[in-house]
């Protein structure tokens, strides 16, 4: 009987992954492709990849929309989680009224669609002379309601007992935070990276508007260069969004392990 | 004096809370709370491009006699009640299965449930909408097993057209959601379960006595989420179906960009309609948080 | 192993802010400097910034056109952004709005159907063209150079050319017994008969086009000199009996089978590549699709449009897409951006002709005239498709497509899917006009 289910656990598992990563699959197998053949629907893997990828180094700045990509997500990614998980914490571990109010206050800004707010945010940070800058670029997205929500839930499950006995052993509140909290919350830290690294790569319409340098270029905006004018090249733009999705999945699966392992072990 | 110190103590630590929460704080205030004053101001005005002038609450009168942002709440509120319980609980269903220590290829299986999300949109979209084309895979598929005599356009019919867009948001957004929930289960000890097996509770029970309630705060979270991500929903309606047939799948957030880039830019009215998602985010999610959110 | 696993935690989180602290430090006056290296081109009075869109085409026309003007200039220097038109239409409408135009470009080109929308939503970014006499426009065809006249005023350099075409396959076409000859100066009707024929003996559609747009319906429309608006601006739809002939005819269409529609834009491209259509009706510039299914070359020719047959001017010549360049008003090199479009694409004959290879086919009329264009095309069965082309080009209605142009369309694609549902068409003509109203505020 347990035989059984564990077999059907297993089939059913597959087949949710075979079908997540079709998508995938046919993205690669295109990018091996000349335009043509992948319109005509192609299923296995060709023998363009080469002629695609000098024709997509023609097309675009690749190396430089990479390094771009990189250096906005990474700075992006570090800073949104150490702004926010410290405010999570501060939300939940000293939790009053006034501070759930506050939260559920901060919880509003999430909810007005980004068009709304990207008229005046343009004016103000035109007035700061922050156009085309890095700065001008992750401002918007540095805090949000929802990383400092994701960090305040989890700290819900942060065993009381060893807060406690921390301060007994005299460590100052940041400190606790930065020695106990960090490591023992690695994989909601985790998880918050994964997604926030996802958001920064992925982000286009605010870069695309406060940026306006050729040199400032991101993976997204060149995939966009790509698909406009009259002839797209269907080859390059699956090598180009092909590119454009690994580093996220390099990512997920380099962070994913902190999933396996839970407080149990690292905490007693 | 014991008692004055621990006083002292507390107030403390209640100022480190303060401190804690400050930064992300103000910068959200700064980055978000002024532009939607701003965005406020901007829907009591009407009028072309940046000739506008002060309008009152015209704008928000005309949302209801607008029958194109009429139909498309209507159709987001069908994406929200019928995709999101469909998705949080799949999502959670597998978060518990990979939550097993003696399950193999764990990494494998999470990393491929996990990909839809990191998968780029014009991918995704180009697939979705062969896969569902007339001579695409699912037709050939129905038209082999005998289910359908000749291959059906499902987006040119406002009823399949919808469903393929919950559809597609399923495929996309599950694996995004099962990471929170893996995330939150890591913080439940193991040991628990392990005892509830040894007292041989099944699948089910374990669902729902252990992990369900220890895992109520994420749940949380990701109901709101969602609940904000799919009235803000745009990439699909753009992407998939252009919010076609006829409007039958338009979403607001669709019909909001329109109308500021799209059509003669009309920017008061646009806020004025990115308010009303607002107002309903707000209101799902505070009754999202009354019923969640209590601490026991 | 705790204590390890935890300092090694701590001095990456550690490391990583101090990382990030840096970079923020470093990148700040990055960040500075390329806005002074904006600065310094900005003072460069040598340097034009153009945005634009696709480098095969209208990139690779402006850098034809820096280097005919580097001839007599020779400091003259060209900064050509890449910029998808959409987002160029997000960065005019959020610096309009915010009333900040130092991020704009000196020149950028603009789509035909949105000139008048913009040129009306933000005067204060388009230069008046015609009051610096620096341009000729009557040598331009007068239906391309009416989308960027607004009031009389010219605001626009004309480019490239939407002139519409059929295009067909001559190899099946033979097997069901036609040239292309016998398509060409025909109506409707007489399309609608080859075409159920063609179906009949092949099994393949003449045309194929997308559901959710109303392309060949505007086709149609403008082939008779209508419009979806009248001349004072107000939409005239209710009664526009042009156009409720041509949603009869697109209808006819499509019950025939002798057009095929997909949902999207890929799609369409694939019926054309993978041979599952005979044919074609669409702006020049879809020429580059067709060619792009290199096998097939020789097996395609070129012609022109079926007419609305018993309406309006009658004729075999249309326009979808296009677009025309827009100098700046707020530019301090205004004059400079001026001279240059007045050199090249309004006064070179050798840059239209650098340009044909790509396609670009001059709207400007003393080019059509070269002998680049009676250049012989392979692809097209050794037709002289370039002044085929211009010919049409010259004989194209003028369309008046208003400043709500994109509401109107996109009403009219609505009212065709639900008249090919079974909806009434008089009753969807008023919900057209309602929703249109409704648009402009009436």
């Amino acid at each position: 009987m347990t035989k059984i289910r564990n077999i059907a656990k297993y089939v059913f598992l597959t087949i949710v992954s075979l079908i997540s990563i079709f998508p995938l699959y046919w993205m690669a197998v295109s990018a091996t492709h000349a335009s043509i053949d992948v319109i005509r629907g192609a299923l296995l893997p060709g023998n363009y990849l080469f002629k695609n990828l000098s024709n997509l180094l023609i097309a675009g700045d690749v190396r430089g929309a990479m390094i771009n990509s990189f250096k906005y997500s990474i700075v992006m990614t570090v800073l949104a989680l150490f702004i926010c998980s410290l405010a999570g914490y501060g939300f939940e571990i000293y939790h009053d009224k006034a501070k759930d109010a506050i939260m559920s206050v901060l919880l509003l800004a999430m909810m007005v669609p980004f068009v709304a707010i990207m008229i005046p945010l343009f004016q103000m940070f035109s007035k700061w002379g922050l156009l085309n800058t890095t700065l001008g670029f992750l401002l918007p997205t540095l805090s949000t309601p929802f990383l400092i929500m994701l960090f305040r839930q989890s700290a819900r499950s942060f065993p009381h007992d060893i807060l406690e006995a921390a301060r007994l052993d005299g460590l100052n509140e940041f400190n606790i935070f930065l020695r106990i909290f960090i490591p023992t919350m690695k994989s909601t830290y985790a998880s918050a990276a994964i997604i926030t690294f996802m958001g920064a790569w992925n982000s286009y319409l605010w870069p695309k508007v406060i940026m306006t340098d050729k040199t400032s270029i991101t993976m997204p905006m060149l995939v966009a260069n790509l698909k406009e004018g009259y002839v797209t090249d269907y080859g390059v733009l699956m090598l180009a969004v092909l590119l454009c999705s690994i580093p996220t999945v390099i990512i997920f699966f380099l962070l994913q392990k902190q999933f396996a392992e839970g407080i149990t072990g690292a905490v007693k | 004096m014991g008692n004055k110190k621990k006083l002292s103590l507390s107030q403390k630590q209640n100022i480190s809370g303060w401190i804690f929460l400050t930064p992300a704080t103000l910068l959200i205030a700064i980055m978000s709370f002024y532009p939607m004053i701003r965005a406020i101001i901007l829907s009591m005005q009407s009028g072309v491009g940046a000739r506008i002038t002060f309008s009152g609450l015209t704008n928000y009168k005309r949302m209801f006699s607008d029958a194109i942002f009429m139909q498309s709440l209507k159709n987001t509120f069908i994406y929200l009640i019928v995709q999101v319980p469909i998705m949080l609980i799949f999502a959670l269903l597998l978060a518990s299965l990979l939550n097993d220590k003696h399950l193999r290829f764990k990494g494998l299986f999470r990393t491929c449930i996990f990909l839809p999300c990191a998968t780029s949109l014009v991918s995704y979209a180009i697939i979705f909408r062969s896969l569902f084309a007339v001579d695409g895979y699912i037709n050939t598929a129905l038209v082999n097993l005998g289910i359908l005599q000749t291959g059906y356009n499902f987006l040119s019919n406002p009823f399949a057209a919808r469903i393929v867009i919950i559809i597609a948001l399923l495929w996309r957004w599950t694996g995004y959601n099962m990471v929170f929930y893996l995330a939150g289960l890591q913080n439940i000890e193991y040991s628990i379960y392990e005892a509830a097996k040894i007292d041989g509770a099944t699948y089910f029970q374990i669902l729902r006595k252990i992990t369900i309630p220890l895992l109520k705060p994420m749940i949380l979270l990701t109901a709101i989420m969602s609940t904000n991500g799919t009235l803000q929903l745009f990439d699909e309606s753009v992407n998939l179906t252009s919010g076609g047939p006829a409007n039958a799948t338009i979403t607001m957030s669709h019909y909001i960009y329109n109308s500021s880039f799209k059509y003669v830019p009309n920017f008061g009215y646009s806020a004025a309609m990115s308010f009303l998602i607002l107002i309903l985010v707000a209101v799902l999610a505070a009754v999202q948080m009354k019923v969640g959110d209590k601490r026991d | 192993m705790k204590k390890k696993i935890l300092s090694v935690l701590m001095a990456g989180a550690l490391c990583s802010t101090l990382l990030a602290g840096c970079g923020g430090t470093k990148e700040a006056p990055t960040g500075n400097s390329s806005a002074a290296d904006n600065a310094a081109t900005a003072a460069d009075d040598n340097t034009l910034t153009v945005w634009c869109w696709d480098p095969a085409f209208n990139i690779n026309a402006m850098n034809e056109a820096a280097k005919v003007y580097q001839k007599d200039h020779p400091d003259f220097k060209l900064n050509v952004v890449e910029t998808p038109w959409p987002d160029l239409q997000t960065k005019i409408n959020t610096a309009g709005a915010a009333g900040d135009l130092s991020t704009l470009p000196d020149v950028f080109l603009m789509q035909d159907n949105a000139f008048w929308k913009n040129q009306i939503s933000f005067p204060e970014v388009f230069a008046d063209l015609s009051a610096t006499k620096a341009f000729d426009f009557t040598q331009f065809a007068p239906g391309k150079l009416a989308y960027s006249t607004v009031n009389n005023v010219n605001y626009g350099v004309p480019f490239d050319n939407g002139t519409v075409i059929a295009a067909y396959r001559t190899d099946i076409l033979e097997q069901a017994g036609y040239t292309v000859a016998d398509l060409t100066d025909i109506d409707w009707n007489r399309y609608m008969e080859i075409g159920k024929d063609v179906l009949a003996k092949t099994g393949k559609p003449l045309l194929s086009s997308m559901a959710n747009e109303s392309d060949i319906i505007m086709i149609m429309l403008q082939s008779t000199g209508a419009s979806l608006f009248d001349d004072k601006g107000d939409p005239s739809i209710v009664g526009n009996e042009t156009l409720k002939k041509a949603l009869e005819t697109y209808k006819e269409l499509k019950e025939s089978g002798v057009m095929v529609l997909v949902n999207d834009w890929d799609q369409y491209i694939t019926t054309m590549n993978a041979e599952s259509v005979a044919g074609t009706i669409n702006g020049c510039w879809i020429m580059g699709s067709i060619r792009a299914a290199e096998d097939q070359s020789g097996k395609w020719a070129v012609t022109n449009l079926p007419k609305l047959a018993g309406i309006g001017e009658q004729s075999n010549y249309s326009n979808n897409g296009g677009s025309s360049w827009a100098v700046n008003a707020d530019s301090k090199k205004k004059d400079l951006a001026v001279d240059f479009l007045a050199k090249t694409f309004a006064g070179s004959t050798e840059l239209y002709d650098n340009i044909l290879p790509s396609g670009a086919l001059a709207t400007w009329l003393p080019a059509g005239g070269t002998s680049a264009y009676s250049e012989k095309v392979e692809f097209f069965g050794g037709q002289e498709v370039y002044s085929l082309l211009t010919d049409f080009a010259s004989k194209t209605p003028k369309n008046n497509t208003g400043v709500y142009y994109y509401e109107a369309r996109d009403a009219v694609a609505a009212a065709a899917t639900n008249i090919l549902a079974g909806a009434d068409v008089d009753s969807e003509l008023k919900t057209v006009e309602d929703t249109v109203n409704f648009a402009m505020g009436k």
